[in-house]
């Protein structure tokens, strides 16, 4: 009687694809990604994964390729005119989606809307104001040049306009606000078909591209037909979904299922160098950390290589600042090195002959991990609880801006897209300053930080930030691990896309075989 | 029903809103964490513009006058615009609402068609091995965490034997026109055989891990009340009148006993509505679900509010919908 | 009148005894019984029974496979979580935490859920009104996302899961206990207490509750195990317990990770739980035939 009815279903649900044969996708690329888009507004969004998502449909004034090297894209050339001046070129002929030419004008208007208080107009700045920097007017010189003006010297403008996609003015005075959210017209090589919320989007080729960046080949219109972007948080969905064949490429491949991926006939593991450097905040003002010798002792008592060997498939970069290797100004570093007896001593030293109980908080993303440290920290003596704490949470407790914090350690990290210092070092390591989740106060360092974020000699620069490395690395607020390879799953019939370091996907050179 | 009764319903209902609204301002107020400091998260930001932020999203505002504003403007379905989304709440929760709503429906369709069956036969032979193999069987779909079975489901139907997809409502080879937003709907009225085997191919997994607890309950539920029923009088009468038995027990017991299933169904369907984030997030579903709990990790205020007032209006019309059927297929009941 | 008062113990004491008797001889129920009382001595006896230190983190045993599969180790037979702890020695502790939070729960919701069901059913009028609205308004809310509101409100912690979940738990109970003292209220042996001048404490606590404890011990085993599952749930969505202990649900739901790599990190603790659930389900199943005979034949 039970047999039956399973029966019955087994063979309904073993008919059902030759009963509705699936329409074979034969050209889109399907790509397993973590996070839908929050809104396709260009100037209007807060996070990686949507600007991933949008910069396959616009394109930037510069761009970057596969090795973070910032090159022209929209614009033909940039000039330097003065310390606080810069010109950029536009290329001729550029086209947006919806067949109108891009001006001037439109990347005048893109910028403005970006950097102007109230510039989105109904009352509304874009919240991505802040990563324009001292950005003092934007004007149009020529027909096919616009001139940046900043208040100050801010050599890092070209790493920080990647980030900023040009919008058609015409376009997004017709729209409004909130049609620019779900809609799109840019000058990308992808142009939006359907955006099924939560669940994909959609693009197709965009046959009038103007091919790219120069500098980056092939240059021309995208390879595939058509490219998806599908949603799957969950992790081991998404690498069941690669090996099943039903995406091409995935992101955020956790380390533990490199063999899996590799092992599979039909798919392949990529890794490219990460910009995120994970570190250990120690809380200089509470009664532990305050000596450096108990910092120094922290940081001794953590086997990093163990660690990235065994939890992280050897797919990170050992650290000993707080500036990835292939960041700006980066340098070798003086290491303490891993030695437990050693740091029980410096406990001694410093006082706690008996070691001492500390809690250390972190995200439940990093729980494993954290768990890993907690336990040689206690081995060296320091006996660590991991405490897990949602995200916003945490950050109300260890981002104080200067207020007082309570709170023993914190495992944490901070991304550095550009690759220039000036967007991980100074928030990190600067008195009171927005990531400065040790408490860490040197004026010294504060001087130097300074000094450099405006510093337009590139070699003088880089020495300033070696020797500011090497401040913090004798001050020890915070125990430096390391920076994370992106692990990406890609399917063997995908060809001509590398991963890149600052996590975009852009698929303008991919094909699918 | 009277109308009288119904408009009593109605009014009922105020209160209930009203103290929903109430606690879930209360329950975010209290919460730590800035919805301004994990929006800006890395970025850098002066204080005034920062302020700025802030009074645009209305946060500058004193509690108390945001939750009479929050009151005020809910009554004119104005739930505001969602911090991340850059457009207003209710539109972004209407896209993702008719997903929850259809894989819930199926959900419950699954389990009506197979509980009703079983419970009915359970009850027949009662004390069979078929009966105690339903029994425990239905104990079963109560005790398995839904994750963890829905996870197992992937890794046979999905990763090895290939036959069922891993995540997502439907493929991008079909175009679906947006009619009701529901696939199954959409599909057919475009007359697109291939792409509503498709979609359906993509509920199957989903709507079986959703489904099981609810079959579970629903089956006890037939199986007690058909024992009951069978149990009554005028069956035992028909019976003695020399009606055969199939018929007395599918005409007139069966339609007796399904009243309780069919209530009892109703309101379950209100818990699938709001428990379905967990199946949502391993098939990677795009309901609303999902939406509200990263809403909530996000402090995305406006949008955990509404969400939550949605859930207890679909909760109270649900248990409605419950007592109006227990009328209908009851006439002995009046309310 | 007197006779009446006293009659009505000895009757519900022998309709006890014959109910027990009943349930005794569901074999089945018997048998679920034993493994919940099993389960129940592997959390009070763990550090006898578990062959490792639950939280000894060994990285070069990272998801060694269980004994039996090559690379095993009999030391470690259900094989090694991602940080290289047993689990068979997780899942031994793991009862306690998972057993603590049934019960803590249900004990809390169905105190709270008897206090209020009880004065809502007995007095009525507006503290009936009063109690109602608030089980209403709590019954608007899906019940994961109000223990997710309130974790995040009230932060992680054991402690923090227990009131998290009791919050809208003893609603149930509640609901049960009013309805039936609805019910009692009105029967002849409690006009009697009443008529000899009992004061309403006394006509609760002796006259109804006693009577009425049958539906709602069989509720309250029903709804532990769902809160087992509720914290499974929890644990899903970051918002369990804390390291270094774990719950199964938190088991679960950190190997599920790893399931395509190392199916036993999440499929054990899974077993756990159905185990467990299963086995107090199929207890209160019996618990309801025997004790129950509305809601069986």
């Amino acid at each position: 009687m039970k047999a039956l009815p399973r029966l019955l279903m087994a063979t309904a649900l073993a008919a059902t694809p030759t009963l509705f044969p699936a329409a074979v996708a034969a050209e889109d690329l399907i790509v397993g990604f973590t996070l839908d888009a929050d809104t396709l507004d260009p100037a209007n969004h807060r996070k990686r994964e949507t600007e991933t998502i949008i910069r396959n449909m616009y394109d930037g004034l510069l761009t970057r390729d596969a090795n973070m090297l910032v090159v022209p894209e929209i614009a033909e050339s940039m000039t330097q005119v003065s310390a606080t001046e810069y010109d950029f070129k536009l290329r001729p002929g550029i086209k947006f989606h919806d067949g109108s030419e891009m001006t001037a004008e439109d990347v005048k208007f893109t910028l403005d809307r970006v950097v102007l208080d109230n510039g989105m107009g109904e009352g509304v700045t874009s919240p991505r104001q802040g990563l324009m920097g001292p950005i003092a007017s934007v004007e149009v010189t020529a027909p096919d040049t616009v001139r940046i003006t900043l208040k100050e010297p801010w050599p890092i403008l070209p790493a920080m306009l990647p980030n900023q996609q040009i919008v058609s003015k015409a376009w997004v005075e017709a729209m409004g606000n909130e049609g620019v959210a779900t809609a799109e017209n840019g000058t990308g090589p992808f142009k939006l078909v359907e955006w099924r919320k939560g669940d994909a989007v959609i693009l197709e080729r965009f046959d009038d591209y103007y091919g790219g960046a120069a500098d980056i080949p092939p240059v021309g219109p995208a390879c595939v037909d058509r490219v998806v972007f599908k949603i799957i948080p969950e992790s081991a969905s998404r690498v069941a979904a690669l090996l099943a064949g039903e995406v091409h490429i995935i992101n955020e491949l956790p380390a533990f299922s490199i063999a899996q991926v590799e092992a599979n006939e039909g798919t392949q593991v990529m890794t490219v160098n990460g910009t995120r450097s994970f570190f250990i905040a120690m809380n200089m003002e509470g009664e532990y950390f305050d000596d450096v010798k108990v910092r120094q002792a922290a940081a001794m008592a953590i086997d990093k290589n163990l660690i990235i060997d065994k939890i992280l498939g050897g797919n990170a970069a050992p650290i000993d600042g707080i500036l990835s290797p292939a960041a700006f100004g980066a340098s070798e570093l003086p290491s303490v090195g891993y030695n437990p007896e050693q740091a029980k001593a410096l406990l001694a030293e410093a006082g706690f002959p008996d070691g001492i109980d500390v809690t250390m908080d972190t995200e439940g993303a990093f729980k494993d991990t954290a768990e890993a440290i907690a336990s040689m920290l206690t081995n060296a003596g320091i006996r660590t609880t991991v405490a897990v704490g949602e995200g916003a949470q945490l950050s109300d407790k260890w981002r104080t801006k200067g207020a007082p914090k309570s709170g023993d350690m914190y495992f944490t990290s901070w991304g550095n897209g550009s690759l220039d210092p000036f967007d991980i070092f100074t928030p990190t390591h600067r008195t009171n300053d927005r990531g400065n989740s040790a408490g860490y106060a040197n004026p010294a360092l504060d001087a130097l930080l300074d000094a450099a974020a405006v510093e337009l000699d590139v070699d003088k620069r880089r020495a300033m930030y070696r020797d500011a490395e090497m401040m913090i690395n004798a001050d020890q607020p915070y125990v430096y691990l390391w920076v994370p390879k992106d692990i990406y799953g890609v399917s063997r019939r995908v060809t001509g896309w590398q991963p890149s370091a600052d996590s975009r996907i852009n698929l303008h050179d991919a094909c699918l075989n | 029903m009277s109308l009288g009764k119904l408009l009593e319903r109605l009014i009922q209902l105020v209160p209930v809103l009203l103290g929903v609204s109430l606690i879930v301002f209360v329950m975010l107020a209290l919460t730590p964490g800035d919805p301004v400091q994990i929006m800006v998260g890395e970025q850098a930001i002066t204080p005034e513009q920062e302020a700025e932020l802030r009074h645009n999203l209305g946060l500058d505002r004193p509690m108390v006058e945001r939750f009479f504003l929050f009151v005020a403007n809910a009554v004119r379905f104005d739930f505001g615009q969602s911090f991340y989304h850059g457009r207003p709440v209710a539109e972004v929760i209407a896209e993702r609402l008719p997903a929850t709503i259809e894989l819930s429906l199926v959900a419950l369709i699954v389990a009506l068609a197979t509980a009703i069956p079983l419970g009915v036969l359970a009850a027949i032979r009662k004390n069979s091995i078929f009966d105690r193999m339903a029994t425990v069987g239905s104990l079963l779909g109560v005790s398995l965490p839904g994750f963890w079975f829905g996870i197992l489901l992937i890794m046979l139907f999905a990763v090895h034997l290939q036959i069922l997809p891993v995540s997502g409502r439907i493929g991008y080879a079909s175009e679906v026109p947006a009619i009701t937003g529901f696939l199954l709907i959409d599909t057919l009225l475009a007359g697109d055989i291939g792409a509503f085997g498709e979609a359906l191919r993509y509920l199957v997994l989903p709507a079986i891990t959703l489904g099981l607890p609810m079959t579970a309950i629903l089956m006890r539920v037939t199986r007690t009340s058909m024992l009951e029923v069978m149990r009554q009088d005028y069956i035992t009468f028909a019976e003695a009148k020399g009606l055969p038995r199939r018929r007395v027990l599918y005409r007139h017991a069966l339609k007796n006993a399904l009243i309780p299933t069919v209530s009892v169904a109703a309101i379950e369907t209100g818990s699938l509505l709001g428990g379905n984030m967990i199946v949502e997030t391993v098939f990677g579903w795009p309901g609303l679900g999902r939406l509200v709990v990263e809403s909530i990790f996000l402090r995305n205020f406006p949008l955990v509010q509404a969400a939550v007032l949605l859930y207890a209006v679909t909760y109270v019309l649900l248990n409605f919908i419950a007592d109006i059927l227990y009328t209908v297929l009851n006439p002995r009941v009046k309310l | 009148m007197t006779d009446a008062t006293l009659a009505m113990p000895a009757r519900a004491d022998s309709l006890f005894r014959r109910n027990l008797r009943d349930f005794r001889r569901n074999r089945l129920a018997m048998a679920s019984v034993l493994v919940v009382l099993t389960f129940v001595v592997m959390a009070v006896a763990a550090p006898l029974i578990a062959p490792q230190d639950p939280n000894a983190t060994d990285l070069f045993r990272r998801l060694q496979p269980p004994a039996w599969v090559q690379g095993g180790d009999w030391a470690f037979p259900l094989g090694c979580d991602g940080l290289g702890r047993d689990i068979l020695s997780r899942i031994v502790y793991g009862a306690r935490i998972s057993i603590f939070i049934g019960v803590a729960v249900i004990l809390l919701a169905t105190g709270v859920g008897i206090l209020a069901g009880l004065a809502a059913g007995y007095f009525r009028g507006w503290v009936d009104v009063v109690i109602g609205r608030v089980v209403d308004i709590l019954l608007g809310f899906p019940y994961l996302i109000f223990a997710i509101g309130l974790m995040a409100m009230m932060g992680p912690g054991l402690m923090n899961i227990v009131l998290a979940l009791a919050y809208k738990e003893w609603v149930i109970p509640c609901r049960v206990v009013r309805g039936e003292t609805l019910a009692v209220r009105e029967l002849e042996y409690v006009e009697a207490a009443r008529a000899l001048g009992a004061g309403p404490r006394h006509i609760m606590w002796r006259e109804i509750l006693p009577n009425i404890l049958s539906p709602v011990i069989v509720v309250s085993t029903i709804r532990m195990a769902n809160v087992i599952i509720l914290e499974a749930s929890l644990s899903f969505l970051g918002l369990g317990v804390q390291p270094p202990t774990a719950s199964w649900g938190s088991m679960v739901s950190d190997g599920r990770a790893f399931i395509l790599e190392a199916w036993w990190v999440s499929t054990f603790p899974g077993l756990a739980i159905l185990l467990l659930v299963l086995a107090i389900n199929v207890a209160s199943q019996g618990l309801r035939d025997a004790f129950d005979p509305r809601f069986s034949e």
